[in-house]
């Protein structure tokens, strides 16, 4: 199987989804504007908080809005381009339709969380940028080519982190008849990704910024376009980005192993 | 009226059964609702840092105001009510209590009750094993008006929770997914009910005007009797009539969307 022919299932998938889409336009609408609301409800939260303070953890009222904005950046792509599937792929497991796409030619993991593609999630991703450069405006930044490029990678890692969590989070389906709500788990882990490290201390800087990496994904490419290029923050990331990825391949893989269609 | 009762006592066992099947569920959910506590902890603690009081509040009172806030959610809040209505109206299965003589909110009232009986229990038990790391921080008032004043308003919170939500799921009666219209509405009640801040460290204006809404009803007003954020007892007694005024509006909505639904309503099969 070549680059190039995953590249054309995922196109199809991608045209399908979007069709689908347009076909339904006003849950496009309602959809796209529930995300809007959900990201306005965390700057909501910001400017609160720093209507009373003027920093926290070191961080100033800007700073802080480029955290939750490169936060919400990762968290929209996750959205636009695997929450549907990986979310589906636990109720697949369930009823036994996880069957049709061990039936598929290509990756088993790659074909049950690419399957679907979520629009509303991809459109926010522009919204969650603005929040970006509007608060690297503010904050009278003017990061060169290479810092962009190294933001760019470091969203990027930050993308493939969240997507190994949450199939990890997914996967106990395999084990567990009832895992729902394990899932809920994810969204309570990326509750981190939009506090300052600096924030964290003792047990909670062990558990949450070293053993899970839901904090490292957003502080470190926020950092970098606030402070400048660190390499060893950015292959630090890279190297988190890979342990994990690696980690939800295998647990999938032995996953698949234990699954026993529930089909007739 | 005996006879009545038991019908919805009846609806009432039934829904704890089903409940308690998902237990381990919503000990999941209870669960991973200490996690957001974390979150809380360490970001009001950063934004502490410095600051011996935040809006006229010590952190203890802060923390004292989420950590009863997650207990209310899980012993009043409405999880999937509007849900389950909206499956049971896009599934036809409300047409058996068309037949029946059994008020459908006075059976879906019964479910959520009971439900909330299991979920208020089950959130009891992190709360117990985490008291421990919270005592310290815990700051409860000891004025016994509040027990006075907060349980009613506890209950009709109750009532408005239910209330919106069994709104919604009726809204399925003109829409085929609701679910859009929910989170949405989700988002809004987090923000005016004060889930993500305690809403008196808004703009005073804005707090002002959230206090005629019914989002304010929903949640921080009973949390904040209770946890000593609002001390006013006149404004408190204000408060209850407002929310009294809510309770009636949502129930009286949620009847006229059961009225006219039923109209487009059509049952098929046998």
């Amino acid at each position: 199987m070549t680059l190039a022919h995953y590249a054309r299932i995922w196109l199809t998938s991608a045209r399908y989804s979007i069709v689908r889409t347009l076909m339904f336009r006003g849950d496009f609408f309602v959809w796209s504007l529930v995300e809007l609301f959900w990201m306005t409800v965390n700057l909501l939260m910001v400017s609160v908080i720093y209507r009373h303070t003027d920093t926290v953890a070191g961080w100033s009222q800007y700073e802080m809005i480029l955290l939750v904005g490169t936060s919400m950046l990762i968290q929209r792509f996750l959205m636009g381009f695997f929450w549907s599937s990986i979310f589906e792929m636990g109720r697949n497991i369930r009823s036994g339709n996880f069957d049709f796409f061990l039936a598929q030619p290509g990756n088993v993991m790659f074909m049950a969380t690419t399957r679907k593609l979520d629009p509303d999630g991809l459109i926010n991703s522009f919204v969650a940028g603005g929040v970006v450069i509007y608060a690297a405006h503010k904050l009278g930044l003017h990061p060169g080519f290479a810092d962009l490029l190294c933001y760019a990678f470091l969203v990027f890692c930050g993308v493939v982190i969240h997507y190994s969590i949450l199939v990890l989070s997914i996967a106990p389906a395999f084990w567990i008849t009832s895992a729902q709500g394990i899932e809920g788990g994810y969204f309570t882990l990326s509750e981190f990704s939009r506090l300052p490290r600096q924030a964290f201390r003792g047990i909670a800087n062990v558990a949450f910024v070293w053993v899970l990496p839901v904090v490292v994904v957003s502080n470190t490419p926020a950092s970098t376009l606030i402070h400048g290029f660190k390499l060893p923050d950015v292959a630090w990331v890279a190297v988190i980005a890979s342990v994990w990825f690696s980690a939800a391949v295998f647990v999938f893989q032995r996953g698949i192993r234990r699954y026993s269609s529930a089909s007739s | 009226m005996f006879a009545t009762l038991a019908k919805y006592y009846a609806a009432f066992t039934v829904g704890l059964q089903s409940n308690l099947v998902y237990r381990v569920n919503f000990a999941v959910r209870g669960f991973f609702s200490f996690f957001h506590l974390v979150v809380v902890f360490i970001l009001w603690s950063a934004a502490y840092a410095g600051n011996a009081s935040i809006g006229n509040f010590s952190f203890g009172q802060t923390l004292t105001y989420f950590v009863a806030l997650i207990v209310v959610q899980f012993m009043i809040g409405a999880f999937n009510e509007d849900y389950q209505i909206s499956e049971e109206i896009r599934n036809g299965l409300i047409n058996q209590f068309l037949l029946k003589p059994v008020n459908y909110f006075g059976y879906r009232f019964s479910i959520y009750v009971s439900a909330r009986l299991v979920t208020g229990l089950l959130i009891l038990l992190p709360v117990l094993v985490t008291y421990p790391l919270l005592k310290d921080y815990l700051v409860l008032p000891h004025e016994w008006w509040r027990f006075a004043l907060g349980l009613p308003a506890l209950f009709m919170s109750a009532l408005v929770q239910f209330g919106i939500a069994y709104c919604f799921g009726l809204l399925s009666f003109w829409f085929l997914d609701i679910q859009g219209f929910v989170v949405l509405s989700m988002a809004v009640e987090s923000v005016l009910g004060g889930q993500i801040f305690p809403l008196d460290l808004m703009p005073p204006w804005l707090f002002h005007l959230s206090q005629y809404l019914p989002y304010y009803y929903q949640m921080y007003f009973p949390v904040a009797i209770f946890t000593g954020r609002l001390t006013d007892v006149h404004a408190i007694v204000a408060g209850l009539g407002i929310q009294a005024c809510w309770v009636v509006a949502i129930l009286g909505l949620g009847q006229f969307l059961w009225r006219r639904g039923l109209r487009l309503h059509t049952a098929v099969g046998g």
